[in-house]
């Protein structure tokens, strides 16, 4: 009997199948992943050729593209936060989009405290902005940090199932966000309530504002900024070890609660960015981390959970989109754009555009 | 010192659950040897060594490393007293560089000569040096079981627990993996703890032998006289 | 005793008898009788006993809950049966009520058709809607099932929530389908006649002399009498599926996915079943409060909170188990109206702390829920009932040894 149980238990870690080949492998996934590209492209070339149907102008669609690009930007921050969070832990954590709120309104209550200076034209804001969003990245990291000791330390030690970590993070969504709602109540705020933000002109017909221009610069900073932390930092390593193999992490000695700890640090200090960013590009409202939950939701899974990069690049493609499918659809359908083509990145490609192969 | 073993596993039992897979295994390794155990599947090999290393823990029984009770320590803990392992399977980062693979091996070090360190698995394995910034996932079962006994040599330990590292392999590379084991061990190396299914191989290499049956030990002695043992060979060598 | 109170004490009764059934253990013949007479004395103590006030509050409580049940009994025969992560309960409860709301509503006329518009009315009776709600709803689950329930876990937890999040853009953005923003309103109420005058047409003359003292006020007790029967109907059919050798099916692949593939069992088909199986459910959960609540809109069916309170209810209760998830309901639907007089209760001393507090103390409630739900998933994610090793009923006297 024990002898047949220990077989069984020994046998549990199947040999890697597709070891023996790794040549084959690779050229297959090299070529879904050159069909899925494509098939993403593609999409997005429909979305124009249906906004041209519906009257729209060349100049309307670019600058639609381009909003879409920025609004990419936005999604990056929130989405690279889960991307790692969700490869080291290895489960969706739904809070995260509260993350997101909770930056956009802790710079809003930090900007309260703060002399208001004049616009740094042609931007709609000043350095209290900018001053609020620094002092609220921390603040947002050491929250993702509590909610990790409180909720997911404890189901870590226990080895609980993925569902019960999903359970303690939708908690953990209630919870964050009944304190917002405590604090700032449930009406919508602006960072500069009335300030005019005039588009700029640029060639071609594309208008776009500068404060776009500035989240979307803001963003491929930060993007820069993971990447390089991740490829060349010993934490970064270890953190992208820990997300490939947990348990060889902890065989070859990192203390892989740390390198959890690190990856709530930066997830939530992302967020807390991307909150500010989009806070800055429509309002605040207790909702919006909600709102921004599928679209990042789709670009982490799209770019292939766990990598930063490929959420970047999700996030773009679902930026874009969204923003296109206005010029045929109702807005208010854009998150349902980015969860459809999340459908289709699951059905087609599971493991995304720049996902573990070797799983 | 000469009296007192490295490793010393006293009547340890242990399992998953509500089964018990190991029921009171004794063995010990000393300075310098390499020692190989046996046995069918199911015997409860990779269970010991899983209990060895921390990842699961004695129910009863005692593991010292040298004079240190380390039968409740965590990997974390064992890996920094001098001890490494080469799991069987999924035993690289694969998403990690060759080069990136080695410096996680040596995580615990802080950078301390790292390229020095790095230099000398290199030199054991040649081929890795030309592959070191290739992503571990994309080599062949031979080059990731290099990476994994480079990554676990990083540190200098003395004692490396291997686990099947001959699974998989084609037979050319089962003898260069084996080789390198002995040559490792032999130019002053650490202590080899080896579990192998290709008990005919490792028991030729291997200083002292232990054949686990039913989570128990069977037989023990030098690898020879194990290898000469008529009822070891009917069993267990199948010849 | 008068008129009014018994007459409420027999619509009370039919509730009570049905839950003593639920709890009561021991042998059908006796369990049968003593239900009986214990919901009757019950609701006689109850309808003599209590405020009347009180007593209309306690039934519309108690619907309230019920309908939660029978969404968390749905939730239940996914997740507790197959183990599937449905993140996306309101997508299914919007749905059936939208569902039933179109089929029994007519189409709005004259002035009213200028503010009300809906894709179709067909003015059909409040069983008929409910049947359609289940059935669109399975449809749903149907169509979303194909492409989803091979996915991973986690994957299918994030795309149940979108589909729950696209259900409402869709009720909330179209306008022709059943009033975009603006809410349906005139949901028909089943059997409103029976405490109406001049009472039911259909009803014998003694029946509507009984009720004749009651007046629309008292509704509740009609409602919460049917919502009693349909979940009863609901959950003795869910039982039954359960220790069918389809259930044990389904816990096969539940626990063991491959193990079950191997013995050649189609897994994803009985996967895609039981998911059906649990949206028709819900489907169902989604008309009786849309008949409830006469008028609904989409922000009815926040996709988050929906769900997660369903869920909470069948941790709580228990996943796994029929009681469970129904007590699961009632406890948490308890604490969530509960935690409100509560807040009302400290609101003074909020105001002390800051002036805008007592107006979003309503929230308070979130928070204790969350509270509610993480203590849950710490401490006792097996939930109040455990489930029961079932075997077939011919096996139990063999299995006991």
């Amino acid at each position: 009997m024990s002898m047949e149980k220990s077989a069984v238990l020994e046998a549990d870690v199947p040999s890697d199948p597709s070891a023996p080949r790794p040549a084959a492998r690779g050229s297959l996934t090299l070529q879904n992943r050159s069909v899925f590209s494509a098939v993403l492209f593609l999409i997005l070339v429909l979305f124009w050729v249906f906004g041209w149907l519906r009257g729209a102008t060349f100049g309307d669609l670019l600058s639609l593209t381009i909003w879409g690009i920025m609004l990419g930007g936005i999604i990056a921050l929130g989405a690279i936060g889960l991307t790692l969070v969700y490869g080291v832990l290895k489960f969706p954590n739904f809070a995260h989009g509260e993350l997101v709120t909770i930056g956009a309104y802790c710079a809003f209550g930090i900007m309260g405290m703060l002399p208001q200076g004049p616009a740094l034209r042609p931007f709609s804001f000043g350095w209290e902005l900018i001053a609020a969003m620094i002092l609220a990245l921390p603040i947002v990291a050491a929250v993702a940090l509590v909610v990790d000791r409180v909720l997911f330390y404890p189901l870590r030690r226990r080895n609980a199932s993925l569902v019960l970590f999903a359970m303690a993070s939708l908690a953990g969504t209630f919870f964050l966000r009944s304190v917002i709602y405590l604090i700032w109540g449930s009406d919508f705020h602006f960072y500069y309530p009335g300030r005019a933000n005039p588009a700029l002109h640029l060639p071609f017909g594309i208008r776009v504002q500068a404060d776009q221009i500035f989240i979307f610069v803001l963003a491929i900073i930060l993007v820069g900024l993971v990447y390089l932390l991740l490829e060349h930092s010993r934490m970064g390593k270890a953190m992208r070890a820990t997300a490939n193999n947990p348990d060889l992490a902890q065989v070859r000695g990192i203390n892989t609660e740390r390198v959890i700890a690190w990856t709530w640090v930066i997830g939530g200090a992302l967020a807390a960015a991307g909150g500010v960013m989009y806070a800055l590009a429509s309002q605040l409202r207790p909702e919006m981390g909600f709102f921004l939950l599928l679209p990042i939701f789709a670009a982490a899974i799209m770019g292939g959970v766990g990598s930063p990069i490929g959420a970047l690049v999700g996030a773009i493609i679902i930026g874009i989109a969204e923003q296109l499918s206005a010029s045929f659809l109702n807005p208010a359908y854009g998150p349902a754009v980015a969860f459809l083509l999340m459908i289709v990145v699951l059905v087609i490609q599971p493991q995304g555009l720049f996902g573990q192969s070797g799983k | 010192m000469d009296n007192m073993p490295l490793l010393k596993v006293d009547s340890v039992s242990a399992g998953y659950g509500d089964s018990e897979i190991l029921h009171g295994v004794s063995m010990e390794v000393r300075e310098g040897e390499i020692v190989s155990i046996i046995g069918p599947n199911g015997a409860g090999k990779s269970t010991l060594m899983k209990t060895i290393f921390g990842l699961l823990h004695p129910r009863q029984g005692t593991i010292h490393l040298r004079d240190k009770d380390i039968s409740h320590h965590s990997p974390y803990q064992i890996v920094g007293l001098g001890m490494c392992y080469v799991p069987q399977v999924a035993n690289v980062f694969t998403e990690l560089t060759v080069e990136e693979n080695l410096e996680m091996g040596a995580f615990l070090l802080k950078n301390a000569n790292m390229d020095e360190r790095k230099e000398r698995v290199y030199e054991l394995f040649p081929r890795l040096k030309e592959r070191r910034r290739q992503r571990a996932g994309k080599m062949s079962g031979g080059e990731r079981q290099m990476v994994a006994m480079g990554s676990a040599l990083m540190l200098d330990p003395t004692l490396v627990l291997m686990d099947e590292p001959s699974a998989g392999l084609s037979p050319k590379m089962v003898e260069l993996i084996f080789e390198r084991i002995e040559h490792i061990n032999k130019s002053g190396g650490p202590a080899i703890l080896i579990v192998e299914q290709n008990a005919q191989l490792s028991l030729q290499m291997a200083h002292r032998g232990y054949v686990l049956a039913a989570g128990e030990n069977r037989f023990e002695g030098t690898g020879q006289d194990l290898l000469n043992d008529p009822e070891v060979g009917r069993l267990y060598l199948g010849g | 005793m008068d008129q009014v109170q018994l007459a409420r004490a027999s619509l009370v009764a039919i509730p009570l008898i049905l839950l003593a059934l639920l709890i009561l253990p021991g042998r059908k013949a006796v369990r049968l009788p003593l239900s009986i007479i214990l919901g009757i004395v019950v609701a006689l103590g109850l309808a003599w006993g209590m405020k009347s006030g009180n007593l209309t509050y306690m039934m519309s409580f108690s619907t309230m809950a019920m309908i939660y049940a029978i969404l968390s009994l749905g939730l239940n025969s996914q997740w507790g049966l197959s183990g599937h992560v449905n993140f996306g309960v309101a997508g299914f409860f919007a749905i059936g009520a939208f569902t039933s709301a179109l089929v029994t509503t007519t189409m709005p006329i004259g002035a009213l058709a200028a503010y009300s518009q809906q894709a179709f009315g067909l003015g059909q009776p409040f069983l008929v809607g409910v049947l359609a709600a289940g059935i669109v709803s399975a449809i749903l689950g149907y169509l979303v099932s194909i492409p989803v329930l091979r996915l991973r876990t986690d994957f299918l937890a994030i795309a149940t929530l979108g589909i729950a999040e696209i259900v409402r853009l869709i009720f909330q953005n179209e306008r022709w389908l059943a009033n975009g923003p603006q809410p349906l309103r005139g949901i028909p109420q089943p059997l409103f006649c029976l405490v109406d005058k001049p009472g039911c047409s259909w009803a014998p003359h003694w029946l509507i002399a009984w009720l004749q003292p009651l007046g629309p006020r008292d509704y509740s007790f009609v409602y919460s009498m049917i919502v009693a029967v349909i979940l009863a109907v609901i959950y003795v059919l869910l039982e039954r599926i359960s220790r069918s050798p389809w259930g044990r099916v389904q816990r096969a692949v539940r626990d063991e996915e491959n193990s079950a593939a191997m013995s050649g069992k189609p897994v994803t088909f009985y996967r895609i079943e039981s998911f059906v199986v649990g949206s028709f459910i819900m489907g169902i959960g989604g008309a009786i409060y849309a008949h409830y609540v006469v008028s609904i809109d989409y922000s009815h069916f926040n996709p988050l909170f929906a769900t997660f309170i369903v869920w909470v209810m069948l941790m709580l209760g228990g996943s796994g188990n029929n009681k469970g998830a129904i007590l699961g309901a009632f406890v948490v639907w308890a604490v969530w109206t509960g935690a409100q007089s509560l807040v009302d209760l400290i609101s003074p001393a909020l105001s002390l702390i800051s002036p805008d507090l007592p107006s979003r103390s309503a929230y308070f409630r979130w928070m204790l829920v969350a509270i509610l739900l993480a203590a849950i998933v710490l401490y006792k994610p097996e939930g109040l009932i455990k489930e029961r090793k079932r075997v077939s009923d011919f096996m139990k006297g063999s299995a006991k040894d």
